[in-house]
């Protein structure tokens, strides 16, 4: 088992010119988020619009990723898919084309029960053979939740499964993940997946997974380092922005973080189909709403 | 009016005689049991006493015991929620005429309404009474029902006795919005969590907890809640971790197996109200088995 550690990962976007990938513009992402104190990338989650990339895509995008960061920090490739066999192979290719870390969503449309659920994470963990972390987001996933005696059986399964990526924020759940998950394993780890981390860090989360890291890469580096040295008093300050931020980008998903990061000086290129390309009173009003944060002041603009 | 409520909060269980009669000598002593174990202040019937399976004269009658056992050495608030508010308007009526401190309410029950009707409500109870107001939001209960940060903010300004929220989302964002809505406006507004869910809830400024486990463990729940008060996140995590478990243990059909621990700590409040189950003997064992396991029993006052 490898002693890799989530840390502070950023979720990148995915730029699209002519309706292809970009990938003079993803240089450019990849180099912000390096410059930004990322300590670890990872691609593509929906805020990088994966589900709307071909298999084709998402393994052609994992490559570049993977050759252009060269070793610097970690790149984790999300490999969630709706079918077994589909994220399997895509799992296989990140593992070959280098990356370090593969995440990993309960099943697109389907509802299986727990004990498929465990099969799937399963045969997908050991066609990747790398650190395998399950993303657990019920809201995103008609509600559908990886259990915690299914994390618990899947420990006894699959000897890379290293943490759970939680976007839950539901206490109950993250607890009782913790308490069950590290009585099996100690060093199995929990992840904030969004940028509520005082909480989750309280509860014992080590690492986070931030998309708000397109916008404000100051802010959420400020708010982790606070919270992995538990100073939660510090933290609400940033915590406060954080939230306020995740609120609007919740709403407005990757079409508001892709708008925002135009307003910044970083365009990359509209949404695919279905999200729509916010119309310009609708990125105004969003990049108003943003500058209205305290903290966004500070933030880098351009792609430095 | 100026009520200001931290710590860990008892709200009691009702003792029933084996004729599922009220026990109010047993009620007297549990009540005074919570306050001499450090309870800084006491709320009752919350749905773990029960509320629903009382009739309105057991609810008055048990009132008066519990505001004349406290005999002012903290504060005592009434739940008023009931299904029909006219019920609700009368309980109120009747915990003003005999002292109460506070009243607690939870949004209606049953129905569907949108969230102008919360705010009526509120507004309506605020203002015929007296006495400083609670309110309870527990989304998960009542079918999404709930809170929300601009509703809270609105119904403080409206409100110059609006204390407090009992909130039971167990999510860091539902509890942080109506947090960062609320205290800017009032900082003695109190975030109480609705069980002892208080390392996340105190690290991200929350005041303290309605107990659900206080009859069984008082020295666990205040070690917790102390813990993270002094920022000894090692402390509160270890604390956390087992009161999380004894929810696990007590959480399904509340608060039948929560009675059934009593029996195993020597302070026996009889069986619980059908349509809920009373904690079978071998539910019991069970639940000894578990407390003796979390090492309960030997750190825990047995008896009154």
């Amino acid at each position: 088992m490898s002693d890799f550690r989530f840390g502070l990962t950023h979720a990148l976007l995915t730029p699209f010119a002519d309706g292809r990938i970009d990938y003079d513009t993803y240089r450019k992402v990849i180099d912000f988020h390096l410059r930004n104190r990322a300590e670890g990338l990872a691609l593509p989650m929906h805020a990088g619009e994966s589900v709307s990339l071909s298999a084709e895509e998402r393994k052609a995008l994992a490559e570049f990723a993977i050759k252009h960061v060269a070793g610097g920090v970690p790149v984790i490739i999300n490999v969630s898919e709706a079918g077994t066999a589909i994220a399997s192979s895509l799992a296989a290719h990140a593992r070959k084309a280098g990356a370090t870390a593969l995440i990993c969503s309960v099943p697109y449309y389907w509802t299986p029960p727990q004990s498929m659920l465990v099969e799937h994470f399963a045969t997908i963990g050991q066609a990747g053979g790398l650190p395998f972390f399950v993303l657990n987001s019920p809201s995103e996933f008609s509600e559908v939740e990886f259990a915690s005696k299914s994390v618990v059986e899947l420990l006894g399964k699959l000897p890379h499964f290293a943490g759970l990526i939680d976007m839950s924020l539901d206490w109950q759940y993250m607890i009782e993940v913790v308490t069950v998950a590290r009585a099996a394993r100690p060093d199995f780890q929990l992840v904030s997946g969004n940028e509520y981390m005082i909480s989750a860090g309280a509860i014992g989360a080590t690492g986070m997974l931030s998309s708000l890291a397109s916008v404000s890469p100051k802010l959420v580096r400020e708010l982790y380092d606070l919270c992995r040295v538990q100073d939660y008093k510090a933290a609400r300050a940033p915590q406060e922005d954080a939230a306020i931020l995740f609120r609007l980008f919740r709403d407005a998903g990757p079409s508001g973080l892709k708008a925002a990061a135009k307003a910044m000086g970083r365009d990359c290129g509209a949404p695919r189909q279905p999200l729509p390309t916010l119309p310009d009173a609708a990125a105004r009003a969003l990049a108003t709403k943003i500058s209205n944060v305290g903290s966004v002041k500070a933030e880098p603009r351009g792609w430095a | 009016m100026t009520l200001v409520l931290k710590g860990v909060m008892q709200s009691p269980v009702t003792p029933l005689k084996n004729d599922f009669s009220p026990d109010y000598e047993t009620f007297e002593r549990l009540v005074d049991f919570h306050v001499r174990t450090g309870a800084t202040a006491i709320s009752w019937p919350h749905h773990k006493a029960e509320s629903h399976n009382l009739t309105i004269a057991e609810r008055k009658a048990l009132g008066e015991v519990a505001i004349k056992a406290v005999n002012k050495r903290v504060p005592v608030s009434i739940h008023v929620s009931a299904l029909a508010l006219e019920d609700t308007f009368d309980l109120a009526r009747h915990a003003q005429k005999k002292g109460a401190d506070a009243i607690i309410a939870i949004t209606p029950y049953f129905w569907k309404y949108p969230p102008e009707a919360i705010y009526d409500y509120f507004v309506k109870l605020g203002t015929s009474f007296d006495l400083p107001l609670i309110a309870y939001n527990s989304p998960s209960y009542l079918d999404g029902i709930e809170f929300t940060g601009e509703l809270t903010a609105r119904l403080i300004q409206r409100l110059p006795n609006f204390i407090g929220m009992k909130e039971a989302s167990f999510n860091s964002e539902k509890f942080f919005e109506i947090l960062r809505a609320a205290q800017p406006l009032r900082s003695t507004f109190a975030m109480i969590v609705g069980v002892e869910y208080l390392l996340p809830s105190v690290s991200l400024g929350g005041a303290g907890s309605y107990s659900s486990a206080g009859a069984i463990c008082p020295n666990l729940c205040i070690e917790l809640y102390e813990s993270c008060v002094a920022g000894d996140w090692d402390r509160a995590r270890a604390a956390q971790y087992k009161l999380s478990e004894l929810w696990l243990l007590f959480r399904d059909q509340y608060p039948s197996s929560l009675k059934g621990g009593c029996v195993i700590m020597g302070r026996p409040v009889g069986p619980t109200r059908p349509p809920l189950p009373t904690a079978s003997p071998e539910r019991v064992k069970f639940i000894e088995k578990r407390l003796i396991e979390l090492g309960i029993v030997d750190s825990e006052p047995h008896g009154w």
